[in-house]
């Protein structure tokens, strides 16, 4: 008899409810809206995913890694030469995919796909079950919606955070869910994936701007398959994991669980199709493209009006933005300072009239004219810009000292999900982040099979393409000194 | 004392922290200024001879517990199931602090991983071993310090998991010989990977958390060791961005002043607690309670208390929700319950490994027994490991009422374990897995750490 229930009364319903569900959403529930969505966050993730392996701390994270042997092995993106254990390809590739801030972002507040696709990913290249393309998809829309149900059970969510890093929290949880899905667990089984991670879960802020930022996206993957491995070989955590307050509770102030529809026919909504996610034009914090926007319309507006306007004659430059201590950094000295600098991208734009990868190599942080131009920066947080990534707005004003002031504001900006990126635009981003590491072949195989992903036999295919690279590339890479 | 530098030192830092955020400075704090600097060059910088003569002899008690507990961990399920470095806490047998948390079990893995690692040409001396996982054990209770909420049991996250990859972070930086920056950046590093639900806890993902630890905070050393870098403020405390200080509800940091001047580790002052049976540390009191009145039921001779005899069990204990069930279903649950513990004690007179067998925990007098206890919690006994009482009254069907009540467990930090008895312990435990020569090496070679010349005479009993 099961005492536990007799006596306590406690609500199981809430975790063995996701569960369920993981085990049994199946792909006839996939709509269109939701593969076409879903399709564009993978293609999106794989291009800033092979960009990142070109930074620094992918390469300190795989050199970490290479300690590491086991017979199982999965790809490294953008390397022909070099494969890993499931655990570590996926922690590595995660962390290239979060390691210039350029990976999508959703509302409530998280980067969903980089937690997810690394991993399963890895796991496609090990499973003797040979998961199709379908099987793939659907395991990440798995992933995607579990997050997205979670951050939906605390209002705390619904804001640019300030305790834990979001991906760090759901990442790990989304995950377990993707990769119990596509190691085909029980309904138990994928309950208790989702208890392990929980025990993964949560990074704290302090964090966020640093060089291991990128970590928490690439440890979010790595924890939640290794939840999900784990809870294959018969590991058990607490059943009742979301249901509790000392549970996924403790990571939010308030905290109010639902439960997931079952769902083993019929239709199913997905969150994805409700509310679709943005996609970064800049490596950058997502705050940024707003304040990018308004000051590129306010210099284009500047250059129109003054007919010899050079940028000395800026005497001050006003930002109106949400509050948010962690985006706000007068004078970054680090890259990753940097793509989390409101002051930094503005200034950015004004200098250069764009903002784009090469804004924020270091040489350009150090450029004497920017660090000029920063301090006459002022930042103001108007009550009415709340920190939101569904509310907030920016706004820049450039004054001059021949007494001349121009004003632009964003509300919302080109890549937002209620401004999407048409297809073309988010393919030739995919292009040109892709083809900094893979070989023409390499890049247009990945599309072609991603656009495809549905009607792919096998999806350890998609891995054979990210390994593709340019000979040249790879060789330029290997001599250049860190 | 340093308690009062370090109360001279605070009310600076925190004026300083207010006028950083009124005026927007452009110049970042040095290390200099940060508690989390300071942390980076006491884990850098502590030498050998800052280790007094208790500090050695508490803690290489510790280093032998540890193993022994690890050596018969590695025959659980959970151990098979998991592989690495997570036998320590397989069976809840691992040593307990003040504020709570199992220091020991976080760190020496670590240590030992780490060792084992290094050339034989350039392995640490057993001194080096010993100092790094006293900076291990050292960090975790300075970080408890930082809270009040530390002191009691805990609610949210399960201690050894915020604070544990901390202290394998530091141990492991230390026996890396990194730099004080490094050093910072390992612990900055290590916070991204603390943290886990209590809930948790009572489930057989539990021992994890300690394996975790482990492995993180080593990971995090590896990782400062090629240059990663992460916050350099994750310890101190800044409004709007949380640090460390996410784990807690309330945060006073405090600076570690630099070793140079000597150094007072806190294992000086605050002494461990060693299990003598494996479950959580509150079922102790209650055991020994138990174990008193199954003394007066069974009187002189050889005894078996007949549940016949008991109408009521009446359990006076501090009021904690996960150490509370009737019905344990599992032997994790098992050890995390006050009235599992208090029956088997009253039972068979005393709490062992063997009492949380299928076998032991499936007996129908056992069940005769749980069914007739009930709980309470008086305000004078609160949820903290240091101030806590366990009493088990026990009513008679002929209405008689015998009473056994317990202060101090055998193996509390104010009764400590003997260094015989603590040796009886590793022995029983090591000897499931050892052949006895090598378990009587081991006594020695712990015994003897801090003058060994190279510590693989450790390592190589241990496999």
């Amino acid at each position: 008899m099961n005492w536990r229930r007799f006596i306590f009364q406690t609500p199981l319903g809430i975790t063995e409810s996701f569960g369920a569900a993981i085990h049994a959403l199946s792909a006839s529930q996939l709509t269109d809206g939701v593969i076409n969505r879903s399709k564009r966050m993978m293609l999106d993730t794989l291009g800033v995913g092979l960009l990142g392996t070109r930074t620094a701390v992918f390469n300190k994270a795989l050199k970490y890694s290479q300690l590491l042997t086991s017979e199982h092995r999965s790809s490294i993106w953008g390397r022909s030469e070099i494969s890993l254990p499931p655990y570590y390809a996926a922690f590595v590739n995660g962390i290239a995919v979060h390691s210039m801030d350029f990976d999508d972002t959703w509302h409530p507040a998280t980067h969903p796909s980089g937690a997810v696709l690394p991993a399963l990913l890895a796991l496609v290249e090990t499973l003797p079950s040979r998961p199709s393309g379908l099987d793939l998809l659907l395991a990440f829309n798995v992933g995607i919606e579990v997050q997205g149900r979670l951050m939906r059970f605390s209002r705390e969510a619904y804001n640019i955070p300030e305790r834990f890093h979001p991906p760090s929290v759901v990442g790990v949880m989304g995950s377990a869910a993707a990769s119990a899905k596509l190691l085909g667990l029980s309904p138990s089984q994928c309950s208790h994936a989702l208890a392990i991670a929980a025990s993964s879960a949560g990074a704290p802020l302090a964090n966020a701007a640093t060089q291991t930022k990128p970590l928490h996206i690439g440890n979010a993957a790595r924890r939640g398959l290794e939840a999900a491995l784990l809870a294959q070989m018969g590991l058990e955590g607490n059943p009742a994991i979301l249901d509790m307050d000392s549970g996924l509770g403790v990571y939010y102030n308030d905290y109010s669980p639902s439960a997931m529809p079952v769902c083993a026919s019929g239709d199913f909504r997905w969150i994805l199709e409700d509310q679709d996610v943005a996609f970064k034009r800049i490596p950058a914090h997502l705050a940024m493209h707003w304040l990018v926007d308004a000051a590129l319309e306010a210099r284009a507006e500047l250059q129109e009006t003054a007919w010899t306007f050079d940028l000395s004659q800026i005497q001050r430059v006003t930002l109106r933005v949400p509050p948010s201590k962690y985006i706000n950094c007068p004078l970054p000295t680090t890259e990753h300072q940097a793509r989390h600098s409101f002051q930094f991208n503005a200034c950015s734009a004004l200098l250069d009239n764009k903002v784009t990868v090469a804004s924020f190599d270091q040489a350009r942080i150090n450029r004497p004219a920017l660090k000029e131009l920063l301090s006459k920066v002022e930042m103001e947080t108007p009550a009415d810009n709340q920190p939101s990534f569904d509310k907030m707005y920016c706004e820049v004003q450039i004054e001059t000292a021949q007494g001349q002031s121009c004003t632009a504001r964003c509300n919302t900006f080109y890549g937002h999900w209620r401004k999407p990126l048409s297809q073309e635009d988010l393919v030739e981003k995919f292009s040109a982040n892709a083809s900094s590491v893979l070989c023409t072949e390499g890049v247009e195989g990945v599309i072609d099979v991603v656009e495809n992903i549905e009607k792919v036999t096998e999806g350890s295919v998609l891995g054979s393409y990210l390994r593709m690279t340019s000979n040249t590339h790879e060789q330029m890479y290997l001599t250049r000194i860190l | 004392m340093l308690s009062v530098l370090q109360k001279t030192i605070r009310p600076v830092q925190v004026a300083r922290g207010v006028h950083q955020s009124a005026v927007q400075v452009l110049k970042q704090p040095g290390p200099e200024d940060t508690v989390t600097g300071s942390f980076g060059r006491f884990i850098s910088e502590i030498q050998p001879q800052h280790l007094s003569p208790v500090v050695f002899q508490r803690s290489k008690r510790m280093v032998l517990d540890s193993i022994g507990v690890s050596l018969i961990g590695s025959t659980t399920d959970v151990f098979e199931l998991a592989l690495q470095h997570c036998q320590t806490h397989s069976m809840d047998f691992d040593d307990t602090w003040h504020p709570a948390t199992h220091p020991s079990g976080a760190v020496l893995p670590a240590v030992l991983a780490l060792s084992d690692m290094m050339p034989a040409s350039c392995k640490p001396s057993g001194l080096d071993f010993l100092l790094a996982f006293n900076v291990g054990i050292e960090i975790q209770g300075r970080l408890m310090r930082f809270s009040n909420e530390a002191r009691n049991i805990p609610k949210r996250f399960h201690p050894p998991t915020v604070v544990g990859p901390m202290g394998s972070a530091a141990a492991s930086a230390r026996i890396l010989s990194l730099n004080p920056s490094q050093c910072s950046h390992a612990l900055a590093i290590a916070a991204s990977l603390a943290g886990a639900p209590m809930a948790n806890a009572a489930t057989q993902c539990k021992p994890l958390h300690i394996g975790n630890a482990s492995r993180l905070g080593l990971e995090a050393a590896l990782l400062a060791s090629r240059g990663l870098e992460a916050s350099h403020l994750v310890l101190d405390a800044v409004a709007g961005v949380a640090g460390f200080n996410a784990f807690y509800e309330d945060y006073v940091p405090q600076p570690l002043d630099s070793p140079h001047d000597g150094h007072a580790f806190l294992l000086e002052e605050q002494d461990m607690g060693f299990k003598r049976f494996p479950a959580h540390l509150g079922m102790h009191w209650v055991a020994d309670a138990a174990a008193s009145v199954h003394k007066l039921l069974v009187g002189v001779g050889p005894g078996k208390v007949f549940t016949d005899q008991v109408q009521d069990i009446l359990l006076r204990v501090p009021l904690s929700k996960y150490i509370n069930r009737p019905f344990p279903e599992s032997e994790h649950e098992a050890r995390h319950s006050f009235q599992f513990n208090a029956c088997s004690a009253l039972l068979d007179g005393e709490v062992t490994v063997q009492s949380f067998t299928p076998a032991a925990m499936s007996r129908p007098e056992l069940h005769a027994l749980l069914s007739r206890v009930r709980l309470e919690h008086p305000h004078d006994n609160p949820a903290n490991f240091n101030l806590m009482y366990g009493e088990v009254q026990v009513t008679l069907v002929g209405g008689d009422i015998l009473r056994g009540r317990c202060d101090t467990f055998y193996g509390h930090w104010r009764n400590p374990l003997t260094i015989e008895s603590l040796r009886k312990k590793f022995r029983s435990n090591a000897e499931v897995v050892l052949p006895s020569e090598k378990v009587e090496r081991l006594v020695e070679v712990v015994d003897k750490l801090d003058r060994l010349g190279d510590c693989k005479d450790l390592l190589s009993q241990l496999q």
